[in-house]
């Protein structure tokens, strides 16, 4: 009886484990991912605003870019930029530790361009993506 | 008619210039063709310039013979290597108006944009003297209003031109906003004299009012001065004396060559600046996304500079009693003095002093330290930073810069700090005695710090060792941390006094094996923590045995008969046990020994006798956690006697 269990086990574990190599597990959560994504969402407040005028959009490698920022104030550009080299780096940080947290590092780039696809699709309407061709008011 | 067409047709072909088709056309409507083979332009804007004074030359040398009040010139398109025009128009009135119409296409632009030049009043008062007054540039993201005053003199060295420009309210941008001005008013006068070596020039540069963003620079505001004299020729421009003035900031002597357009050789010596306005303007734009992008600086800097073929050669730093302080209030120095000398030739020595300062609120005394840096290399063989009444020594510290990454290692002992002040300036629960540490080599390296070695301390009279300690990107955004930590003979006395939980007398040992931290917080481990060996005085406090059955949870029970018990404020225990292995945020408990119902935490002995019991197996490591704090929480408020 139980070795028939303990066989039993085995054989699941065996049919599993393609399924989970498969497909990353996207909403993983350790200690890092969620103080990651706490101060994404910290931000986020800033820079809506920023997205909905078209002075920050959506790249196509799951990262933010300053795209025009004429709408802005000159003495606010500074803070524009540090606040995209900010969130990037949050991203770049969410990625990697999402693949490492699979247990698979090496699905970072994976990791990164479904993310891409993801805060596309999530976009409102008006704000800026990146496609092949440039800009895109979405 | 004849004479002015054969005018501007000379006008028109200076080598390298073409225009499409151009039309001209005087004011009774004929309109004269004249066709130009297509050729292309370094510089059309500069020939059309020079088109439009000579048009405006003919047109008055015309206006007796003729009566022409108005001469309009069009043209399909000009192409050059910046960019093109087309449907361009110009007009020149006889009253001195000067204006020129067309859409304009930079090279890297993807639409055309209605771009104008004008002058209200275009003069020439003396030969070789124009004046342009109330003259404007428009174009997309573009409106420069200025004045224009241009001298050419025949001198016996060469052609002597003076230029007088001044900007007033002007303001642009690029297509991203990157790289603009607002209300710009500045004065530039330039002064070049052409000979058989080239251009000498001297240039004064007044930037009086508005506001500048060149990413990542702001400049909220004018006061700026540039003072500058050299020569251009065969692609190289040198600057031999230039003195530069930064309004609140400071003054700076500046020479250098820049070879087609890239820094070939600088030298640069700014003696007395204010660090407290030079960091936003300048350090901290170029600071962004590390540990120094937030300070506040105050006091005086020196810097020299010296560049060549486009590599830095020697600098040389020097603060003066300055203070640095981080906004996020992670660290600060004060009274700062340096000399930091840096040559890529010869090793120097440098020298950083602090009267005092903070780290992570622990409080800093004062310290002076020497190093030798050699190219990109820093070492030195003893570093004594004093931390409240006990100090941090390092020795054998070395770091390099290779590949643009820093790799340092260094070996530390931690000379007794006292607990009680350590514990008050980390805002944790006050704890007794005092803390030491020896360290031995740790090494960081691509973002990987790893101690090879056990790191020792000394904490509530017992010895704590830390082995196989890994850290990757501690100072990252998401920092990991591995090792093994054991602790021997601790007074529990002191720990339950310190946590309040209720006391305990006797000695702890714990083994926490396979520790994993992410961020700071555990993800796993495997802890035991037990009663050292030995014969030591055993009491457990009414309060703590409370306290233990109430972090089983609800419903958990304690085999303590309160009916009887309840008379004694302490117990005699035996022995006390608690295991606790974490996985994906759940903690496997167990104690000193297994039972049919649960576990045993606390095993007593004697009269009274206690036996704490734990029958969750599982539990939430996060539940666990906020169980301790209510715990420690609730027994910590004050008592007034």
């Amino acid at each position: 009886m139980k070795k028939l269990i303990v066989f039993s086990m085995l054989m699941a574990g065996l049919m599993i484990a393609p399924l989970v190599n498969a497909a990353a597990d996207l909403e993983i959560n350790t200690p890092a991912i969620s103080t990651i994504k706490n101060s994404m969402q910290a931000r986020h407040g800033q820079l809506a605003g920023f997205y909905a005028s078209g002075a920050v959009g959506f790249t196509r490698d799951g990262l933010v870019a300053v795209r025009d920022a004429n709408a802005v104030p000159l003495a606010q550009r500074q803070s524009l930029n540090s606040l995209v080299a900010a969130e990037n780096n949050d991203r770049n940080a969410l990625y990697k530790e999402i693949a490492s947290g699979n247990g698979h590092p090496e699905w970072e780039s994976e990791v990164r361009s479904t993310f891409a696809q993801r805060w596309i699709q999530k976009a409102q309407g008006g704000w800026y993506y990146q496609d092949g061709g440039g800009w895109v008011k979405k | 008619m004849f004479p002015l067409c054969a005018i501007v047709a000379t006008a028109i072909f200076p080598p390298g210039f073409s225009l499409g088709s151009p039309v001209i056309h005087d004011i009774s409507g004929l309109v004269f063709h004249q066709a130009f083979p297509a050729c292309r332009s370094k510089n059309p804007f500069f020939h059309l310039l020079v088109l439009i004074i000579v048009c405006w030359v003919s047109a008055l040398q015309a206006t007796s013979a003729h009566a022409i009040s108005s001469i309009s010139i069009e043209a399909d398109s000009i192409e050059s290597e910046v960019g093109s025009m087309r449907q361009l128009k110009a007009q020149f009135d006889l009253d001195g108006k000067v204006s020129v119409q067309g859409q304009l296409k930079a090279r890297d632009d993807l639409q055309w944009s209605d771009t104008s030049l004008e002058c209200a009043r275009l003069i020439n008062p003396q030969r070789g003297h124009w004046r342009c007054q109330e003259g404007k540039l428009v174009g997309h993201n573009m409106q420069l209003p200025f004045s224009l005053d241009l001298t050419q003199t025949n001198t016996g060295s060469g052609q002597r031109y003076a230029v007088q420009l001044d900007l007033k309210e002007a303001s642009f941008s690029d297509a991203a906003g990157l790289r603009a001005g607002e209300k710009l008013t500045a004065t530039l006068a330039l002064e070049a004299v052409q000979n058989h070596r080239g251009w000498q020039w001297q240039a004064r540069l007044d930037w009086k009012s508005g506001e500048l963003f060149w990413q990542p620079l702001y400049f909220a505001e004018g006061g700026h001065r540039l003072v500058a004299s050299g020569s251009w020729g065969n692609g190289t421009l040198t600057v031999s004396q230039a003195d530069l003035l930064l309004d609140k900031v400071g003054q700076a002597s500046i020479g250098g060559q820049w070879v087609n357009g890239s820094l070939d050789g600088l030298h640069l010596d700014a003696a007395d600046l204010d660090i407290a306005t030079l960091y936003p303007l300048l350090l901290q734009p170029m600071l962004q996304g590390t540990s120094l992008d937030k300070l506040e600086l105050e006091g005086r800097a020196r810097l020299k500079l010296k560049v060549e073929h486009g590599e830095v050669r020697s600098f040389l730093l020097d603060l003066k009693n300055a203070d640095i302080e981080d906004q996020d209030g992670r660290f600060a120095l004060y009274q700062i003095n340096t000399r930091i000398p840096w040559s890529y030739e010869d090793p120097q020595v440098m020298q950083f002093s602090y009267e005092s300062g903070h780290l992570l609120k622990i409080p800093l005394g004062q310290a002076s330290i020497m190093a030798d840096i050699n190219r990109y290399s820093v070492t030195t063989s003893q570093l004594y930073l004093p931390i409240l009444d006990g100090a941090l020594s390092l020795t054998d510290v070395s770091a390099a810069r290779v590949g643009g990454s820093w790799h340092w290692h260094l070996r530390a002992n931690l000379v007794p700090i006292s607990m009680p002040e350590l514990s008050q300036a980390l805002g944790w629960p006050r704890m007794e005695g005092k803390v030491a540490a020896a360290i031995p080599m740790v090494t960081y390296s691509g973002g990987n710090l790893v101690a090879d070695g056990d790191l020792l301390f000394q904490l509530f009279n017992g010895d704590i060792s830390v082995s196989g300690l890994n850290m990757q990107t501690p100072l990252g955004l998401a920092p990991r941390l591995n090792a093994h930590v054991a602790m021997r003979h601790l007074d529990l006395g002191d720990i339950t006094r310190t946590f309040s939980f209720g006391a305990i007398e006797g000695k702890l040992d714990g083994d926490v094996r396979n520790l994993e931290l992410s961020n700071w917080q555990p993800v796993k481990f495997d802890a035991s923590l037990r009663s050292s060996p030995g014969s030591y005085r055993k009491k457990i406090s009414q309060r703590a045995v409370e306290n233990i059955t109430a972090l089983g949870g609800a419903g958990a029970a304690a085999a303590i008969q309160r009916s009887v018990l309840r008379f004694f404020s302490e117990f005699n225990y035996k022995e006390i046990g608690w295991n606790c292995q974490l996985r994906n945020d759940v903690c496997q408990m167990s104690g000193v020994e297994y039972t049919p119902q649960g576990y045993v935490i606390v095993k007593g002995s004697g009269i009274p006798a206690i036996t704490v019991m734990g029958y969750n197996h599982n539990v939430g490591w996060s539940d666990l956690l906020a169980r301790l704090k209510r715990v420690t929480e609730g027994n910590s408020t004050p008592v007034i006697q």
